[in-house]
């Protein structure tokens, strides 16, 4: 069992230690602690948004919203703290609670109104994006207090280095850490998570089991909605700034770094580990594009070509384990 | 039967009230986002109470939603309740010429007397600019070039050339020499202003001062913050001889200051970029950002609309001449309008 | 009216869509009757539709199998840049006629690689349709940012400008082409075998296969047929714009998904129907249009949009609900006797 796990992540591990491999030897500045740290902080608000993405693509939904909801919780989390003298926990908590709302109408359209999650969350992320831009008019937020200054520069650990500064595990990626561990707990000891993968293998049966479904899908685009909002703070806390166009086009990539790290469109597979490594990857391919120093032109056409390659090594891979377990069922 | 058509016209009830709500819902928005500019809540008045005495003006800009077209927005709208005329500003949500060509033709359709257009892609929009031609309508370019023939003038926040000489020349000024690598970033890598200052800036280099290298082509940050972040400090590994950066759209200067400042680089690396005076205030305080320059962009709607009015009044475009609203303005070439220099915004 | 009947019966999602139709023109046209009902503006949106809707068809038959095509807009931008090179080489400028011909073949032969590209990832490899075109997408947008360097292309001959914005006895010649789009699509989605192996596969793919259709040539001739439609829209957006860029037509992304489930075709496939799709592209032209003669701030319209979509989804599922209870009640009725 261990090793089939092992196994389901293979593809994606080698394409990681390949690409790794080749950046090492073609940059000195790849394989050194601040550029590692680097790439886990600039990818610490896709890295927050796909773990809440990942229990949605495991029920077989999607969540388009993401990305207009983030910018929602954003603007109203940089409203809160340049109006009101308040701190950070509060922040967090009413960008949460935003982000819960628009995950709370998600949910319900879906379960009430059976309309796909696909459309119902198009129609959202529609909605939700005009209500922003035409509040804000696209302005700037700007002339955060001190302490979320301090916030976002936080770190944990002191190590100096030689140019003066400090090395540590920044606030953002100690968060990141954190929603990934609470979302291996969720999908792994609780009832919810275990019905989330019940209605990703088959929502009839999870139905005749006894899973209320209802309640578990309205649960999982909250999830992800809450998750958004924390990823909108930490986005703030690493610009200082609030721009409401900046996340167009975030909720691709989210869900393409959730389904490169092995959770499938179809429902019922994926783990915290695979996206994990997902985050990674996506991370260290926009890293690496310009360490190789390959020329811009270029650029988005090797990213292309990594992606595809991915995604259709870990398919085959997968058919090469299907085809063997057949074999073994029929030989044995 | 009957069911059928009941719920199709229910459903068509249901969206009309939709449809009252939002527009009802627009000019509360639209007042409660510029309850600091009570003019233009004003001006929204005196648009509907003089709309058949007035000119009417479309002022179309590449997108709407974004901090810099909303404020040019602001000065076009105060230039329409001031002078009388009546501005519909309104653009499309995504910067794509296909839009934008689709709202043009429903205003050429609509019959307005001035077509003011901020092109996302010039050759995009000749048809449909032609058609406005043969229909009678004034047409005019502000922001970026349109096709020049088919325009009856071009309102100019700068002189291209101008600015991306402007922001070389102060890279090596700040730079303090002129033997260095420097980076070019930018906000997209298909947007043609941008584009059209990063050449300029490019060739006044390579002539004026030959041993300053661009270490690689432009990089595109697809007008995000963290990405100019990201990709500034990315590009500071690959090239660590890197002294200088020019970034270009709003932005991009902003990221590359930040990441200058959380690597403590201030006085090893230069950043000057075209940035919003109020958005930059913080990265040129720390020293990371040394020059932000950009023009007054509420000054860019205004003048727009004044031109166009000035024109629709039957005057000729001379250099010089005075424009009611504005004053005396700046001609160059036969129709182009300059609205002045660059600011610099510096500590 | 027993015809009537049997055409309501048979087709109630496009018979309900018309009726939303009829009566969003006609409030339309009732908010502003000199501007919205000329003959001006008809004619102006008969020019506009075409392009959306051709590439809406081309993204409802992926929709039909259960997939979708994210490469869609990058895929008709990299066909229009191709053909944008060969009409404004020096070669068209000296045969403008022999240029044009040679552009429309390198179009379609680009649209049908772009086409089989998503089909031999999807169909032979298996990875599911949504990731491989996100990949394509971002690969079709390297390829033509790589030929252009981000500029547009222009310079075309005159008579290119015609496939785009010319008429033929008045009728505009886009609209011509999406006709014949429609008929054909028509024809080969629900009328031919390959159409009926396209719902079947929608439905149940391993079911499909293992009746013993090859679900793998399917899939490929979808997407082939998706690159197709997007390639024949890039030409209409090319004559229409006089140019190319890698970011024309980006907006019709999202768009043309709203227009294919507007049209009654559900999103996990199997179901759908072109006229659904065709009515519903016309729905949102009608909103465009009419709400910006109105000069309704752009945001409103994708607010309006975004609404009326769940809205009419909503009614399809109460009306379909209203349905079954009836039905159970009729049927318990029935069973009491």
């Amino acid at each position: 069992m261990k090793k089939f796990t092992k196994r389901k992540e293979f593809g994606i591990i080698l394409i990681i230690l390949i690409m790794s491999f080749i950046l090492t030897i073609v940059s000195s500045a790849f394989l050194k602690a601040d550029n590692i740290i680097d790439i886990l902080r600039n990818n610490a608000v896709y890295g927050i948004m796909a773990f809440g993405m990942l229990p949605v693509l495991i029920s077989g939904g999607i969540d388009l919203s993401v990305a207009s909801s983030i910018a929602l919780c954003a603007v109203v989390a940089g409203k809160i703290m340049t109006v009101f003298d308040t701190n950070i926990v509060i922040v967090f908590i009413i960008s949460m609670l935003v982000g819960a709302l628009i995950g709370l109408i998600n949910g319900l359209i879906i379960t009430k109104l059976k309309i796909a999650p696909m459309v119902a969350t198009l129609g959202i992320m529609t909605v939700t994006l005009g209500v922003v831009l035409l509040y804000t008019g696209g302005t700037w937020i700007s002339g955060l207090p001190e302490y979320f200054k301090e916030f976002g520069m936080a770190k944990l650990g002191n190590i100096p280095t030689k140019n003066g500064l400090t090395l540590g595990i920044p606030s953002q990626v100690i968060i990141l850490i954190l929603s990934g561990v609470v979302t291996w707990l969720m999908l792994r000891y609780t009832l919810i998570g275990r019905g989330i993968y019940a209605i990703g293998g088959s929502e009839a049966s999870a139905v005749r089991v006894g899973y209320n479904v209802d309640k578990i899908k309205v649960f999982i685009y909250m999830y992800s909605g809450i998750m958004t909002g924390i990823a909108a703070v930490v986005h703030t806390s690493i610009v200082q700034q609030v721009d409401p166009n900046t996340f167009l086009g975030y909720e691709l990539t989210v869900i393409s770094t959730v389904v490169i790290g092995g959770a499938s469109t179809m429902g019922g597979v994926g783990t915290v580990l695979g996206t994990t490594f997902g985050i990674i990857l996506m991370g260290i391919l926009q890293n690496g594009l310009i360490l190789a120093k390959i020329p811009t032109y270029w650029q988005k056409i090797v990213m292309g070509l990594v992606i595809l390659i991915a995604i259709s090594v870990d398919v085959i891979n997968r058919k090469r384990e299907q085809s063997k377990l057949v074999r073994v069922d029929v030989e044995g | 039967m009957k069911k059928k058509v009941l719920s199709a016209l229910m459903a068509v009830a249901m969206i009309s009230s939709l449809l009252a709500g939002c527009s009802s819902k627009t000019e509360n928005s639209s007042t409660e986002t510029q309850t600091t500019e009570t003019k233009s809540t004003e001006a929204q008045t005196t648009e509907t109470e003089s709309t058949e005495s007035s000119y009417d003006i479309v002022v179309m800009p590449k997108l709407i939603g974004i901090p810099y077209f909303t404020q040019t927005g602001e000065g076009a709208k105060q230039a329409g309740e001031e002078l009388g005329v009546n501005v519909i500003y309104n653009g499309p949500t995504t910067a794509d010429a296909a839009e934008q060509v689709k709202m043009l033709e429903d205003y050429i359709t609509q019959g307005v007397d001035a077509i003011c257009v901020a092109p996302n892609d010039a050759a995009a929009l000749d048809p449909v600019l032609k058609k406005a031609k043969e229909a009678g309508i004034l047409v005019l370019d502000w922001d970026t070039e349109a096709t020049k023939d088919l325009v009856d003038a071009s309102i100019h926040q700068i002189d291209d050339q101008e600015l991306g000489e402007h922001l070389a020349q102060k890279l090596v000024d700040y730079m303090g020499t002129e033997d260095g690598e420097y980076a070019i970033i930018t906000g997209s890598l298909s947007a043609s202003n941008l584009n059209t200052w990063i050449q300029y800036a490019k060739e006044y280099m390579e002539a004026k001062y030959p041993n300053m290298k661009l270490v690689t082509d432009p990089v595109g940050t697809d007008e995000k913050q963290t990405e100019a972040l990201s990709k500034t400090k990315d590009l500071l590994k690959a090239y660590p001889d890197l002294k200088g950066i020019i970034a270009v759209s709003t932005p991009a200067p902003i990221g590359a200051a930040q990441a200058i400042a959380e690597l403590g680089l201030q006085d090893q690396v230069s950043v000057v970029g075209t940035a919003v005076k109020e958005d930059c205030q913080e990265v040129l305080a720390d020293g990371s950002l040394d020059l932000g320059c950009l023009w007054n962009t509420q000054d860019l709607g205004y003048l727009t609309v004044a031109v166009a009015k000035s024109l629709l009044d039957g005057n000729q475009l001379t250099d010089g001449m005075e424009v009611e609203g504005f004053g005396t303005i700046q001609v160059s070439g036969d129709k182009n309008v300059i609205l002045g220099p660059p600011e610099d915004y510096v500590k | 009216m027993n015809y009537i009947k049997k055409i309501q019966s048979k087709h109630s999602n496009e018979f309900t869509l018309t009726i939303i139709f009829i009566g969003i023109f006609i409030l339309m046209g009732a908010l502003s009757p000199d501007k919205f009902l000329s003959i001006n503006n008809i004619k102006t949106m008969a020019f506009q539709m075409p392009e959306f809707g051709i590439m809406a068809i081309g993204m409802m038959i992926t929709i039909l199998t259960g997939g979708i095509n994210l490469s869609i807009t990058n895929g008709a931008a990299l066909s229009a840049i191709v053909t944008a090179f060969i009409l404004s080489s020096d070669f068209s400028e000296t045969n403008p006629i022999m240029g044009v011909v040679l552009a429309l073949i390198a179009c379609i032969i680009v649209a049908s690689l772009t086409g089989i590209i998503n089909g031999t990832v999807i169909a032979y490899i298996g990875v599911a349709p949504m990731l491989v075109t996100l990949g394509t997408k971002t690969l079709f947008e390297g390829i033509g940012l790589n030929f252009t360097k981000g500029g547009a292309i222009s310079g075309f001959p005159d008579i290119y400008s015609e496939i785009g914005n010319g008429d033929l006895l008045g009728i505009p010649i886009p609209l011509i082409l999406y006709i014949v789009v429609i008929v054909i699509s028509y024809l080969l989605i629900e009328r031919s075998a390959w159409g009926t192996e396209v719902f079947m596969v929608g439905c149940n793919e391993t079911a499909t296969r293992f009746s013993g259709i090859n679900t793998k040539k399917t899939l490929m001739k979808v997407y082939l047929f998706s690159g197709i439609m997007s390639g024949i829209a890039s030409l209409i957006i090319s004559s229409r714009y006089n140019s190319a860029k890698t970011d024309y037509g980006s907006s019709y992304l999202m768009q043309s998904i709203t227009a294919v489930v507007l049209g009654g075709t559900s999103i996990s496939g199997g179901h759908g129907s072109v006229v659904g799709t065709i009515v519903a592209i016309a729905i949102m032209q009608v909103i465009s249009t009419g709400l910006n003669i109105l000069g309704v701030n752009r945001y409103i319209v994708d607010i309006i949009t975004g609404g009326i979509l769940i809205v009419i989804l909503a009614i399809r599922f109460i009306s379909k609900e209203m349905a079954d209870k009836k039905m159970i009640k009729l049927r318990s009725a029935s069973s009491v006797k």
